[in-house]
Order: structure tokens, then sequence, then C-alpha cells
């Protein structure tokens, strides 16, 4: 019995050191004054959060990073809510179509999609969005698609939402106050959960970023990772930043997830 | 199963006929626009050179410089995903099996967090602990155990590492359903009839268990295959991976015909395309076998 009871705290502890000494480390990396030489740090300071929070570069990073999180978030809100309630409602024949769409960023990694929107668009010249921030938006649109899709669907078949449309369509309601002010309130916790996992990964998003506009608008990833190569210990504070949003909004993921339901959505592919 | 019955039997407004896909043709524009016309840009662009059909990049395509940064990445997803799998299925046993409710949620919630993390801040950690002056280096030097330099956190064992990070936790939530699916009384009916714990492992649950293993593999291979931000931040273009390599020719870094780029993308994506397939179908399958 001994046995059998000494391996699971051991693999949970080992589990438990990889998962958090990576950030914590990082986090005292931040406000050590020197930690290369002696395995404990020498001494404590906020100087490099001061020195990296009071350029002007890193507020302008971290805003083009919002920028361009809530304006995907967005479209993809009138995107994605009307097209699925209306496959639910009347087209449920076209629901492989609109998951194969949906499901595209799983098996077609940033790399390639960068390329071929690259690609594409060169051959199109009278439309300039290459180099423009809205390619990028519509890059990452298609790359948090099923983060948006996912929550939306499955609040969506977890009401009756044919009865409600019923009862809205006898009062005299027509099709855009229905998803309005029927549909949505009430499909909210799903909505919540879908744009907060849009928000996070486009708010982190690397790839597509670098490659689509390579150094024209600056985000706050690029950023993150252009000083990696200049001040680790700069590096660092923002590395926590980006820790820290990260955490901040995957607990409120967690949060609304156990409150609306038991339906858990995770980001599969990167 | 249920989703025959319920598409089956209800009919929904008959009276429309095709108007009603006008609703999602906004969807399907944007599917056009930003997925399928450009990818069948980089097919098409691929098999042509001045206006004629060749297969010329294919080949090119399979230089050995090409196929050395096809074979690393092959190796490093295979390697991270066996590791993911295996450690990963480790955890989740102790998870769901431990009696501690609070200590439970905490282990699921912190999966569902780390999975998502990656790219330039993960990376940054692992410099932090495993490079040349990092805090396990060091304290693995206090110790005697000199990591460096047969050991470098920037090169494709230090990424296999960091890879980790994310593998297992996904692995965990991938794995969990199927765990739990493991019905108490198959292990007693083995016990029963004098079997092992080992013997119920190698010859009851890992059976069962064997197309979860292995759909989830095939998810990990691919996201460790389509990574870019994590390798270029930790090495730069020192380690020689198939992203990197199109990265590089994307950014012009490279001057190449850029039809070998498509090219490089299209094996990519078939490799890629693959594992996705593989791990849909093998999962549909054990749900209904669950069912």
């Amino acid at each position: 019995m001994k046995t059998t009871s000494l391996w699971r705290p051991i693999v949970i502890i080992l589990f438990l050191l990889f998962m958090i000494i990576p950030l914590i480390a990082t986090f005292m990396f931040s406000i050590s004054i020197r930690w290369d030489r002696t395995l404990w740090p020498e001494g404590f300071t906020l100087d490099w959060w001061k020195a990296v929070t009071s350029r002007p570069l890193f507020l302008f990073t971290l805003k083009n990073s919002f920028t361009i999180s809530i304006a995907t978030m967005i479209c993809l809100l009138l995107l994605v809510t009307p097209t699925t309630y209306w496959m639910r409602l009347k087209v449920p024949k076209a629901k492989p179509i609109v998951e194969l769409i949906t499901s595209f960023s799983f098996g077609v990694p940033g790399v390639i999609l960068a390329l071929s929107l690259i690609r594409f668009y060169a051959k199109l010249p009278w439309l300039p969005v290459i180099n423009h921030p809205a390619i990028l938006v519509a890059a990452c649109m298609v790359l948090s698609l099923p983060f948006m899709y996912r929550p939306l669907i499955n609040a969506l078949d977890a009401i009756d939402f044919k009865v409600l449309t019923e009862a809205a369509q006898s009062l005299g309601a027509g099709g855009l106050t229905i998803l309005t002010r029927v549909i949505v309130p009430n499909i909210m916790p799903g909505i919540i959960n879908g744009c907060l996992l849009v928000f996070s990964t486009v708010f982190s998003e690397f790839t597509l970023t670098n490659l689509l506009l390579g150094t024209r608008m600056k985000t706050f990833p690029i950023y993150l990772v252009e000083y990696t190569r200049q001040d680790g210990r700069q590096a660092s504070a923002l590395a926590v930043i980006s820790f820290l949003v990260a955490w901040i909004t995957s607990l409120l993921i967690i949060w609304v997830t156990s409150k609306g339901g038991k339906e858990t959505t995770h980001i599969v592919g990167r | 199963m249920n989703n025959h019955k319920a598409t089956g039997i209800r009919r929904t407004n008959p009276t429309n006929g095709w108007t009603v896909w006008l609703g999602i043709v906004p969807f399907i524009l944007f599917g056009l626009a930003f997925e399928f016309l450009p990818l069948l840009t980089i097919i098409r662009s691929s098999v042509t050179d001045g206006g004629a059909f060749t297969l010329e990049f294919f080949k090119q395509a399979l230089d050995p410089i090409f196929l050395r940064a096809f074979r690393n990445s092959i190796n490093l997803s295979a390697t991270t995903a066996i590791l993911g799998v295996v450690f990963g299925t480790l955890v989740a046993y102790a998870i769901i099996t431990t009696k501690n409710k609070f200590l439970k949620n905490v282990m699921i919630a912190l999966s569902d967090v780390t999975t998502n993390f990656g790219g330039a801040p993960l990376a940054f950690a692992f410099i932090v602990i495993l490079g040349s002056t990092g805090i396990i280096t060091l304290l693995l030097a206090e110790i005697g155990i000199k990591l460096y330099p047969d050991f470098r956190i920037y090169s494709i064992s230090g990424l296999g590492i960091a890879y980790l990070y994310f593998q297992v936790p996904l692995m965990i939530l991938l794995i969990i359903p199927s765990l739990l699916g493991l019905r108490k009384e198959w292990r007693e009916a083995a016990m029963n009839l004098g079997a092992t714990s080992t013997q119920y492992w190698l010859r009851v649950a890992l059976p069962i268990l064997f197309p979860s293993l292995l759909s989830s593999f095939l998810l990990l291979f691919a996201n460790s295959f389509g990574a870019y931000a994590t390798a270029w931040t930790l090495t730069g273009s020192d380690v020689d991976l198939i992203t990197i390599r199109i990265a590089a020719l994307i950014r012009g870094e490279v001057q190449l015909k850029p039809q070998l780029a498509d090219a490089l993308a299209i094996y990519s994506l078939i490799i890629m395309t693959s594992c996705v397939i593989g791990y849909l179908w093998l999962s549909s399958r054990s749900r209904r076998v669950r069912a």
C-alpha cells in the first residue's frame, strides 16, 4: 500500500515545480540586482521595472496589442454570432462548411498562414492590405476563430433558441431585434468566454505579427523579443507582464465557465 | 449517435429553400478571402514556373539542407509528443486519483492556463532558469553537475524542454476524459481474476486507452511541428526547423525563388493536416466507444 501512495505526491510535486519554477524565477530575476553568479540574488531592486515601464515604447506597444486584440474580438463577434445562430436555426446542413472554416488554424500553422496571405494579396495590387494592420487583424481572426465559435455554439446549444425565436417572432420582433435583444443576452457567458479566449490568443500573438508586418507595427510580444536580445533583466519584467495578462484572462475564463455550466474550452495549437 | 437522430427527424423551415444559405455567405466569403484562396495560391504557385506546370520546386524542397530541417522538426515534434504523452498521462492519472479536491482543481486550472503559454515569454523564462548563467544551471553546478557546454538551452534539446512546458498540460487536458472512462469495475474484475496492478495496466487499461493516447500523440505532434515563436525567440535562426526556414524565406533573408517556400509549406501542410485528420478520426472513434 505504501508504494502505491508514494508515487502520487512525487509526480504532483515534480509537475508543480516544473510548471511554477520558470514563472517564479522570471519574476525574481526581474527584481534582482544581479542573479547570474550566485545561488541567491545579490539584492533586490525595482530599477528594471522602472526603466522598462518609463519608456514610451512600453505603453505604445501595450496599446498596439490591445488595439489589435480588441479589433479582432469585435470583428469576430460581428461575424461569428449571426452566422452561428443562423446556421443553427435555418441551415444545419452548413455545419461542416462552417466548421471547416473555423478549424482551419488547427491544421495550418501561423507561418504558412502568413505566407499564403502575403502571396495572395501581393497579386491584388488594387487592394493594398499587405503591411497594413488590417491584414493582421484578418489573420488573427483566422487564428482565433475556433476560440470564438466553440463557446458560442456550446452556449447556443444549451438554450432553447428555437422556442425563444418563435416566441419573439410571435410578439412581432424582427430578425436583428431577436438576435441582439433575445439570443445574445441568453448566450452571454459563451460570448464573454469566447472574447476572453480570443483576447489572450491575440494579445500574445507573435508569429503572424512578425511575418505580416515586420517592424511596421510593434506589438508587445515583438517588443519583448527585441528586448531579450538587449537587456535580460528588463526583458524579464516584460515577460512577467505577459504571464500576468495570460494568467488573468485564463482565470477569468475559468471563472466564467464555472459559473455558466460545465463546458470547458481549451486552446489547442499555437 | 445522437446527432443522427436530431438532424434526421427535425427539419427546420422547409419553405425557405436555398435562400437561407444567403445568411452564411459573409462567413463563407471570409473563409475564401483569408483561408482557402490564399492557400490555393501557394498550392498553384508551388507547381508553376513561368506559366508552365512543374514539380521542380517539390524536388528542390527535398534538397539535403531542407531535408535536415524537416528531420529536425519531425524529431523535435515526435520527442516532445512522446514525452508529453508519457508525463501528461502520468500526471493526469495522479490528478484524477487524488482525493484532495482543491489540489485537483488547482492542477486542472494550472494545465488550462499553461497549455496556452508559449512564444517569447516562455522562451525567456527558460533562458532565466537554464541559460548558461541560469538558476538551475548554477544550482546543478553547485552539486557538481556541469550542464554547459554539453547542453545549451539555445539548442534543439533545450527547445524540447521548453516545448514540454505546453505539451504536458495539453496532454493532461486531452487524456483526463479517457482516464475517467476507465471503470473501477474493470480493475476490480481484473484483480479478482488474479491480475497484478502491472498486468491490469498492460493488458486492460493501456489497450483501452490506446486510441486516445495515439490521437493525443498526433495532436501534440502537430502542436509542436507548427510552433515558431518559441523557437525563434530562444534560438533565432540557430536551430534548423522547417518553420524557421519558411519564415526566413518570407522575410527575404534568404534569396531563393518564392515557389520554393511554397513547396516547403505544402510539404509541412501535408504532415500537419494528416496529424490533425488522424487526431479527429481517432478521437471521434474513441468517443463513440465511450458513449
